[in-house]
């Protein structure tokens, strides 16, 4: 596959869909490994008392796993992520397919800067956690 | 229903964080625990090509570094419990093993809203990412939520 | 000629959105086909830009361009159509807790529409505040079709103004670009200002167009955790 340029970028074009399974230890990993260890990320019945349906997964890390998304697009074209905005909607729970999907809407010839949506969406299709990112295309 | 706090708070630095080393295993462990696998964050000898010219952090990794004490004596609270609702984060320096990154923190802004939950406030704090080079490694823009 | 707006979104205006009308407008056209809608109305969230012009931009992409705005109440949020200088001196619309009826019989008497958006919400929907409060009087329409809505939240809403008789507007509720205009409201008369768009509003001749690709089948062979 060839690598993306800011030439070759248009709006419209798409960033995965990507289907994943997150798994209760794939969270608890990232809680440990980011000092984030607490009850609502590590155990059902601890965030059930907390009024949550059960473990959930820190925002940190659906901001990394959208994050992920980006840096995947980019790939190792050169280009750059300098800006992530990020706003979690609903819980997302470990134990489900997320699918992750992206759309370039705005491109700046100035700046050679690409601005594209991205999101976590559950199996019903609801969108989690969106934001939006620039990528920096260097000449 | 104006939300009370002091506005002189905003834009004040209430706290600079003593340098929070970052070692390769923290960003080893990190990139595990992400399913990170691009050369450029795991593989020293192909990163040392790469653009950087060696292992650099995910860019997510920046969201990982806390504030200190200061944090809850200074931003103000609204309700009992407090929600993380969202980063905006703009990416500076990449953040390399052996760096030592220092915090500086001011509350941005204070407002309130209804949402399906209730009423809200939400407090956004922004803190800047340092580097021991003085480089801007982030903004994070971090949205607190809190239900009243 | 009939006229299909978006009636409800979220520039970068908003606090919770950082959606350039320009992208949003670019992105209408390229989805011509997918999304046929002849104009948008941006409700900003509590504020309403009075001096926002966007005629260049109009022209640039042939798609309308009208202002409104998106206020809070004590029966949930309210869109506002057709906003005057009176309306914002009468109202502070950073208020989260408006008084509804007032806003309703004061925005309809200096020459607006307000109308109730996703009442099927919970907290910040009509129904939800219908259950233990005497409904509003003077509502014409509320927003039965409301692109944000979570399951269940648009069959309340149509619920509701199959009781109470109400007209029905739809609206996409964007935040994001590539979500405009995926909801909307088909009018049967010729909208080209904000005066049109209330005259149409009273009017009754309007119903909600949903734009939005079927919802892929939820997977079933995922372990879902059993309490």
């Amino acid at each position: 596959m060839s690598e993306v340029t800011y030439a070759s970028v248009q709006i419209g074009d798409t960033l995965g869909p990507q289907e994943f399974y997150l798994s209760k230890d794939q969270v608890r990993a990232y809680a440990k490994a980011t000092g984030m260890w607490v009850p609502r990320f590590t155990d059902d019945e601890a965030a059930r008392k907390e009024g949550l349906p059960g473990m959930i997964t820190p925002g940190n890390m659906s901001l990394a796993i959208m994050s992920k998304l980006v840096s995947d697009w980019i790939g190792a074209s050169g280009a750059r992520m300098i800006r992530l905005g990020t706003t979690y909607r609903q819980p997302v729970l470990p134990d489900h397919t997320l699918t992750l999907q992206g759309f370039i809407t705005h491109k700046s010839e100035n700046d050679r800067t690409a601005e594209m949506d991205v999101w976590v969406e559950s199996e019903e299709g609801d969108r989690l956690v969106i934001g939006t990112a620039t990528v920096h295309f260097p000449r | 229903m104006a939300v009370d706090y002091d506005p002189a708070i905003i834009g004040r630095v209430f706290e600079t964080t003593d340098p929070v080393p970052v070692s390769a295993e923290a960003i080893a462990t990190f990139c595990t625990a992400i399913g990170e696998t691009n050369p450029i964050h795991v593989d020293a000898a192909a990163a040392q090509k790469g653009p950087w010219g060696g292992i650099t952090a995910p860019p997510s990794f920046a969201v990982t570094f806390r504030n200190g004490q200061h944090f809850f004596q200074h931003v103000p609270r609204f309700g009992k419990q407090g929600f993380d609702a969202g980063k905006d984060v703009e990416f500076g320096a990449p953040i390399r093993p052996g760096d030592a990154i220092t915090l500086t923190s001011h509350v941005k802004e204070v407002y309130e809203k209804t949402g399906r939950t209730g009423s809200m406030v939400f407090v956004v704090v922004r803190s800047t990412l340092t580097n021991q080079h003085g480089e801007m490694v982030a903004h994070v823009d971090h949205k607190f939520m809190s239900r009243t | 000629m009939t006229t299909t707006l978006d009636l409800h979104s979220h520039s970068e205006a908003s606090e919770d959105s950082r959606a350039p009308l320009e992208a949003y407008l670019n992105w209408l056209k390229l989805k011509r086909t997918e999304r046929p809608v002849d104009g948008v109305v941006l409700t900003e969230h509590r504020q309403f830009n009075q001096e926002g012009d966007y005629r260049a931009l109009e022209d640039k992409f042939g798609i309308l361009v009208l202002k409104a705005s998106e206020v809070e109440t004590d029966y949930g949020h309210v869109l506002v159509f057709g906003v005057t200088d009176e309306m914002t001196r009468r109202f502070d619309f950073a208020n989260v807790h408006l008084p509804a009826q007032e806003v309703i019989d004061e925005v309809a008497r200096m020459g607006g529409v307000a109308v109730p958006c996703h009442p099927g919400r919970p907290n910040v929907g009509l129904c939800e505040h219908y259950t233990h409060k005497p409904p509003l009087e003077n509502v014409i329409a509320v927003e039965v079709l409301n692109g944000g809505s979570r399951r269940g939240e648009d069959e309340r809403s149509e619920e509701l103004v199959r009781q109470f008789g109400y007209s029905a507007v739809g609206g996409s509720d964007s935040h994001l670009v590539s979500l405009i205009g995926l909801c909307a409201t088909r009018f049967e008369g010729e909208i080209r200002t904000a005066e049109d768009l209330v005259r149409e509003l009273k009017s009754g001749s309007y119903a909600p167009v949903d734009f939005r690709p079927r919802r892929k089948p939820v997977p079933h062979a995922v372990p879902v955790e059993v309490k």
